[in-house]
Formats: structure tokens, sequence, C-alpha cells
């Protein structure tokens, strides 16, 4: 870093380096606490509670068997087959995490009633510490925690290169977007994947220069591997990076040094992953083949894109080139405006990086300030850190541009590359804030202006954000239009189910005598977490799932995908009316509907006789 | 350029605190359905603009819009038609209106739009049972088919009146899941003909569609003489088209409609038909 970037004292520097991203993981963590519970549950979350749990009583009895003398019990095949089979498609650090926090902070009412909901064996009241009252968000608080160190991360990674107020407009700018604040809440591994991003990307940054970070590249690459898939892509796109940065080798017919943080990858992130996933542990290969496999080969589910139905790579070549599309429009409609405007400054800062420039916002700390070696690999070399944003930016939306690869997830599958979205954007307001400041020269107003000019820029976010809730799937920026805007371009709405929290209510003042709920895309799982949330008496009927069992309910739910219109056809006839009971909106946009079968059948009914 | 972003930044902020409050509220809502229920008369159709607030319609105007109605062919019958509009939509079931009478609620716009209604001289899906059923396989003799409930079903295959979901939306038409090498012959004996004879064909389920790949052909024939032929593939849609039919207009005529599909695997077509003076 350049002397005019490091802070005069060892106190400036401490409130700088570290008070001020402690304010921003306790403000992100604290204001997603404050509205989680508006935000129901989705298929994915419901059962990534189901497994957390399950895989804590694992632990216990890892515990138990240890005091009863027979420690190898928990970990025979059977065993560990048992618990850690279940939602084996995604590795388990994170549901470990749900579980200990689980574990650790609800309230526990399990010895009542309730105790049959738990899907494993509940022995007696849980001594917690009861920090919350719903389990939903015992389970959610490890996510909603590492969401905080999200942003902390993208204002250490702005660092690198930016000034403090130009790196906390990154931060917030990272939080601040609508889609990656659903995501960051629940407990699901979309937000985690993309935190562990950054801290890899960071690592591997400070590795060039710095034999520790590389060590700690491997291990933080371990945990992403334990945190989910996307955690494959990595190295591939810091190797391209780095193979960029010594491009000079290859000029010189020198093959270029293999960095530490490599080495420390290939030799830690393995051996991390099968630490922490016992479902490898008796089948290590065969498994991580089938792990592979599965999301190599993964089905195309439904997702609305541009008002088509998508579920299938496209064949036409006018499709396929409309498909891919998809990443670059749904970016271009969901990130916040302004966030954009200003990742396309700093863009522009970081192209001018190197030229003579009074308004100089990236620092860049010169080659050549250390010896060169494997473990110092970029100590030489400029680091052209605008070309290692633009790599992560570019990676994971390359990925999901393919038109082979599924869409369903929607924003959630190239999330990762938003964080260095934001470090851009970071760079933009601190060029404007220089910009600003060398047009003032009143002293208080100079001071004062950076600070108020973050603020401003980090407004519209931090508004579209808070707007959004609970319903960021479904959210639109001013480009497209807000939900409405969004609902019209054909654009997805939802999926996952989660949006049945608010028809709660209706339904269980409603709930027919005969019980026979349909709860269409919500699983029993979730609706067993209402149920221990307590916003859903015992015993709430479930038809269970599919075309067919509709027609046995009374009153039933769908929610609304494109996809899911067959549903509503099939609860038309079923109850006898197109006239729902209710409809939850968002913005005046329809999300979920519920019916109820009338008493009585009308007749049939004609258009009007020809 | 700091002023450039700063105004997009407030823009973009005020807009986020004001565009809430720029969708229709329940009082919009109630006030619109009030106006369409008192002035409704049988034959309208109330349709939303944009097509995603269609359950909003139906909340409050459910029991003017029966499954019927709701899942109809097209919107040629209707001369009548209420549009309960936001944000300047306009729905495709208006097109070629005139608007009659426009009334504002708050952010929701009631219009009513006048159009000549065409005249339906036979529904086929209304009029199915009149329909008799043979099934054919190649070089082989038509096998009549029989009436069980609320269905033909012959030679593995089965056609019946359904409420189909093709192209993801609601469609009253008959179902049939067609069979390989053989063809289904739906004839209508005694079918007073229009100038034309509209016909509607797709594939339902979205889980169907996206199973199989077999293409459906729909031949349409009218005293024998082949009128077209109509083809329903997963990507096809609801394939509306319009047979000229002026030379038979106001006579007796029998139709019949033939299905062949190459591969029957998750193939499910639903049409639709009726003859008409447009």
């Amino acid at each position: 870093m350049t002397d005019d970037a490091l802070p005069p004292g060892a106190r400036t520097r401490w409130r700088r380096e570290w008070l001020l991203p402690l304010v921003l993981v306790v403000a992100t963590s604290s204001w997603m606490l404050a509205v989680e519970g508006s935000q129901g549950i989705g298929r994915d979350e419901s059962q990534y509670f189901r497994a957390a749990e399950r895989y804590w009583g694992w632990f216990e009895s890892v515990w138990t068997n240890l005091r009863q003398g027979n420690p190898a019990k928990a970990f025979t095949r059977a065993a560990v087959d048992g618990t850690w089979d279940d939602n084996h498609e995604h590795p388990p650090l994170m549901k470990i995490l749900y579980g200990v926090s689980w574990r650790l902070f609800h309230t526990c009412k399990c010895n009542g009633p309730q105790r049959v909901l738990h899907p494993i064996p509940i022995r007696g009241r849980h001594v917690t510490l009861p920090l919350f009252t719903r389990e939903s968000t015992a389970f959610r608080f490890p996510a909603i925690l590492l969401a905080g160190l999200g942003v902390a991360l993208a204002y250490w990674l702005a660092r690198c290169w930016l000034k403090p107020t130009a790196s906390a407009v990154a931060a917030v700018l990272s939080v601040a977007q609508p889609h990656y604040f659903f995501h960051a809440q629940i407990s699901c591994f979309d937000a985690p994947i993309t935190v562990m991003t950054v801290l890899v990307a960071l690592a591997y940054w400070k590795s060039l220069r710095s034999p520790r970070w590389g060590i700690l590249c491997g291990v933080f690459w371990g945990l992403a591997l334990a945190t989910k898939h996307n955690a494959w892509l990595f190295p591939i796109f810091l190797l391209v990076h780095y193979l960029w940065i010594r491009r000079g080798d290859f000029r010189r017919l020198r093959p270029p040094r293999i960095p530490l943080a490599f080495v420390s990858m290939a030799a830690l992130g393995p051996l991390l992953l099968f630490m922490l996933w016992p479902w490898l542990w008796h089948a290590p290969v065969d498994r991580t083949l089938a792990w592979i496999g599965r999301h190599m080969h993964h089905e195309h589910y439904n997702f609305e894109y541009l008002g088509r139905n998508w579920n299938l790579p496209p064949k036409e070549i006018s499709l396929k080139l409309l498909r891919v599309t998809f990443p670059f429009l749904s970016t271009l409609f969901t990130l916040p405006v302004t966030t954009m405007a200003l990742a396309a400054v700093g863009t522009v800062s970081f192209l001018r990086r190197r030229r003579a420039d009074s308004l100089k916002v990236i620092m860049e700390e010169p080659a050549a300030a250390l010896r060169p070696s494997w473990l110092r690999p970029g100590a030489d070399v400029d680091r052209a850190p605008g070309v290692f944003l633009a790599i992560q930016i570019a990676g994971p939306i390359a990925i999901i541009a393919l038109p082979s690869t599924p869409i369903f997830g929607g924003v959630k599958h190239f999330m990762p590359a938003f964080p260095f979205v934001c470090v851009l954007a970071g760079a933009g307001a601190g060029w404007l804030i220089a910009i600003a400041r060398s047009l003032v020269t009143a002293p208080r107003l100079r001071r004062a202006l950076p600070a108020a000019l973050a603020g401003l820029l980090c407004a519209p976010a931090v508004a579209e954000t808070h707007r959004s809730h609970p319903d960021g799937l479904g959210f639109y920026n001013l480009i497209a239009g807000g939900f409405a805007g969004g609902a019209s371009l054909g654009m997805n709405r939802q999926f996952w189910g989660y949006s049945a929290l608010p028809m709660l209510p209706f339904i269980v003042a409603h709930r027919p005598a005969s019980n026979r709920i349909y709860w269409h895309d919500v699983l029993h799982d979730a609706i067993i977490m209402y149920t221990r949330d307590g916003r859903l008496p015992l015993g709430m009927g479930d038809v269970g799932v599919g075309e067919q069992v509709l027609a046995q309910s009374d009153l039933g739910i769908v929610i609304l995908e494109k996809h899911f219109t067959v549903y509503e056809g099939l609860a038309w006839q079923a109850y006898g009316t197109t006239q729902p009971s209710r409809v939850y909106t968002h913005e005046g946009v329809p999300f979920v509907v519920t019916y109820e079968r009338r008493k009585t059948q009308p007749p049939r009914q004609e258009i009007f006789p020809p | 350029m700091v002023a450039l972003v700063v105004v997009l930044a407030l823009i973009e902020t005020v807009n986020s605190l004001v565009a809430p409050s720029r969708a229709p509220s329940d009082k919009d809502w109630a006030a619109a359905a009030w106006l369409v229920r008192g002035q409704f008369r049988a034959g309208d159709l109330i349709v939303a603009a944009p097509a995603w607030a269609d359950q909003l319609v139906r909340l409050r105007l459910g029991d003017l819009l029966p499954v019927p109605v709701a899942g109809r062919m097209d919107s040629a019958r209707f001369g009548r038609i209420w549009e309960i509009s936001q944000r300047g939509a306009r729905a495709a079931d208006t097109r070629g209106a005139t608007l009659a009478a426009t009334s504002r609620f708050g952010h929701l716009t009631v219009k009513r739009w006048q159009k000549p209604a065409a005249t339906v001289t036979f529904d086929f899906v209304a009029e199915w049972r009149k329909a008799s059923m043979t099934a054919m396989r190649s070089g082989g003799v038509a096998v009549p088919c029989t009436m069980t409930g609320q269905r033909f079903q012959c030679a593995g295959a089965s056609l019946g009146p359904e409420l189909l979901e093709v192209d993801t939306t609601l469609r009253n038409g008959l179902g049939v899941e067609p069979v390989e090498g053989v063809t289904l012959a739906l004839e209508f004996p005694g079918v007073t003909l229009g100038r034309e004879l509209m016909v509607a064909a797709g594939l339902h389920n979205v889980w169907l569609r996206k199973s199989g790949d077999g293409k459906v052909r729909l031949r349409v024939l009218a005293n024998g003489g082949e009128l077209g032929t109509l083809a329903a593939s997963s990507a096809s849609g609801w394939n509306l088209h319009g047979f000229a039919t002026e030379a038979l207009a106001g006579k007796i005529a029998t139709v019949r409609f033939e299905i062949t599909v190459d591969k029957a695997h998750a193939r499910h077509l639903g049409f639709a038909a009726e003859a008409r003076n447009p």
C-alpha cells in the first residue's frame, strides 16, 4: 500500500482496519436478524434444517458412545451413513454449523408435544443459551454471521487497492443487493459460498507476496469445498490470473513458479474436505466421484426467463443466443442501478490505474519490493488487480452463460461475482469522492464530503434491499421497473416455495374440518419447522405432493411460478372455482394463492350457448 | 460525472421509497370490481392487464369467470371485454376492439372494450359427445372406440374434455394421448359450419413437454376434404389457426380430426375448435 494510504497512527489504523469492519459485521448481522423472521422457509432450507439437526445428532452420538466406552461405534459405516447419507449431494460445513447453532441457541420446547417433530431422538429438555424464540432463527444464525463476515471480507479485499471510505462503500454495496440479501439470511449455501469466494480470493491475492497467506489459501479453499461445489471453479479462475501476471516468464521461455497458494490448495483443500465430511470416510473416491457426477449432470429445473419457461438446454440457435443473455440481463435487472453505475466508473479507474493522475484512487504496492520465490510468486511483477477482478466477475457469469448450464437457481448461481463488482463500485465511489473533494475548498465541507457522498451512493442499494424484503427473489430494479416490471418482462418471480409464510395465518384460520390441506411446493420439512416455530398448530394436515393428491384436499395453496400453472388448473377443477380465497402480493404482484373447496359444486357452466 | 451519479442515486432512492405506493391498493381493486360487477352482462369477458394480475381479478370477480371462460380457446366470441389494467398495460384479448368506456380507480383503470363478437355455429369441445371416434393402425381397419364415462377409449388411447395446461396457460379442450402407428379419428356429423373453422392445438403438461420430444399432428377435414394440419411439439405452444370454410358456410358438414404421433412418449395433445362466423 502506498504511504498516503497508511494511517498516521496505530490507533487510527486499528479503527480503519478492524473497528470499521466490525461495525459493518454487527450492522449487517443485526439487520438480517431483525428481518429474517418475515422470510419463509424454502424447499432446500427445510431439508438443510433436517440434515443439520441429524448431523448434530451424530456428534451427540460420538459423545454418548465415548462415555459408554464404545468410541468406535459412531464411526462404523452403518452409523456414519445412517446420518451423513441425508442430503449428501451437498458438503456438510454449513449444515454442521447450522446444527451446532440450533443446539446452542434455540429456546427448547423440545420435550413437549413437539418432540415428535424432531428428526433425532429428544431425550429431555435441552440446556441452551436461548437467544432465539424461533428454532429456525437458531439454525439461520451461522449464515447470518457469515454474511456479516462477508461484508468485512469485501472491505478488506477492497482495502487492497482502495482507501477506507471507498472500501466501506464496496462493503455496504456487497450486502445491499436484494437477491443476495434474500439468500444471506437463510440456512442455505449460496451466500456462504459467495463469502468463501471472497475469502479464498483475498488469501490468494495476499499470498502472491506473503507465504503465510499461501498456507491460509489452502485452508480457506478446503472450507469452501466443504461449503458448496462452486469451490471447484476457484482454482481455475486463480490460475488464469496467475498465468496472466507471470506471462513474462513465457516470453522468456521459462515456466512460472508453482505458487505456495496452489500447493497449499492441492494439499489442504481435499484433506479438509475429507476431514469435515464423514460421508466420504468409508468410500472417499467413489463418493467424491458421485458428488461431482451429481452436479455435472444436474437436472434442468423449470425457470422463467423473458416470458419463457426454460427446463431443457435450448436446441435452436436463436434460443441458445437468448439463453446466453441470461446472467447478463439478470444482472442488469437485479443489481441496484447506482451500484452498476459506480462499478462502471470504477472499471474506468482501474483501466487508468497506471496513468499519472492527481485523483488516482487505485493504490497498489509496487513490484520488486520483495525477493521473488515460490513463496512470494507475485513479488517481482505487477499483480494486475483489474485483471484479477475481471476474472472473478467474468468466471462465474461465463459458466452460467453456457446454454448447456441449468439456470434454475437464477442470480444465486453467479452471485460469487458480485462482491468483486462491488469492489469496482467502491473504486468508482472513491473516484467520485476524489473529484468532488477537488471541487470543494471549504475545509469543513472537504472533511464531511467523503462520508456524506458515500452515504448518498449507498442509499439506493440499501433502500432497494429494504424494499425487496422478504421477496428478494422477485425483485427487479429501476431499469426493469421494479417487481411489477420484472413480472411484465416475464422474469422469474420466486422458487423453493418460501413465500407461503404470509398465508399461514389464513390457512390456520380456515383449516378445513377434514384437515386435508394441499401445500404444493412447501415441503413437509418446512411445515414441520413452521410448526416447531409456533407458526402452525400441531397436526396440520398435508395431503402430500403431486398432481393427483390435490383433488383429495379441501384447502390448498398454489405457488405462482410459470410452470406451476398446471396446479392452478387442478385446483380449479378440484375445488369447483377459479376464485382464490386469498392472494399474497408484493407491490401488487401475486406470489401465492389459496383456494378452498366450494361447499356445493356449481352446475357445469358453459360460456354461453352457441 | 459526479452530478450524474448523484442524480441517479437520488432518483433510485426516491423511486425505491415511492414505488411500493404505486401498486394498486385493496380499495382500488374493490372499487374496480364493484363497477365491473354492476355492469357485467352474461357473455362478457373480464381480463387482467398485465396478465400476471389475473389472480387478483379472479379474487374479486372469479364467480364471473367460470372455468370455460377462464380456459377459453380465444376471445373471438366475446363482444364486450372488461379490462382491469395497471401501468398502462393492455390485454391481448382486446386487440382490434374499440374502447367504449374508461374509469380510473386509484392505480387501476377499468376499460370496457367493444368488438363484433364471432357467432359460434358449433363448439367442438362442448359438443364432443356428438362425435364418434375410431382408431386405425396403418394398413388396418378402423376400430370404433367406446365412450366410457367422460372419455373415448380404444387401442390404448383415450380422448375426452379436459382443462389443459398448454404453454403454461390453462385451456379447455379435448385431451388425447395418441398412440404410435395409430390414426385416431374423431368425427363430428351434422356440424353447421360458418365462414371459418378455428382450431387450436398444443401439448399439455409442462413435465410431459419436458420429458418427450415427439410431434403430434392434427389433420382437419370437412366433408372428406382436407382443410389443413396443425403440428404440436414441446415448443409449439397453443397453435391457433383459422381455416377458411366460406364455401361451406351455413351448410351441414361432417368434420373430422385425425391425430397421429411420431413418438408417443409423454405426448398429451390438447385441442379445441369452433365453427364460426367472425
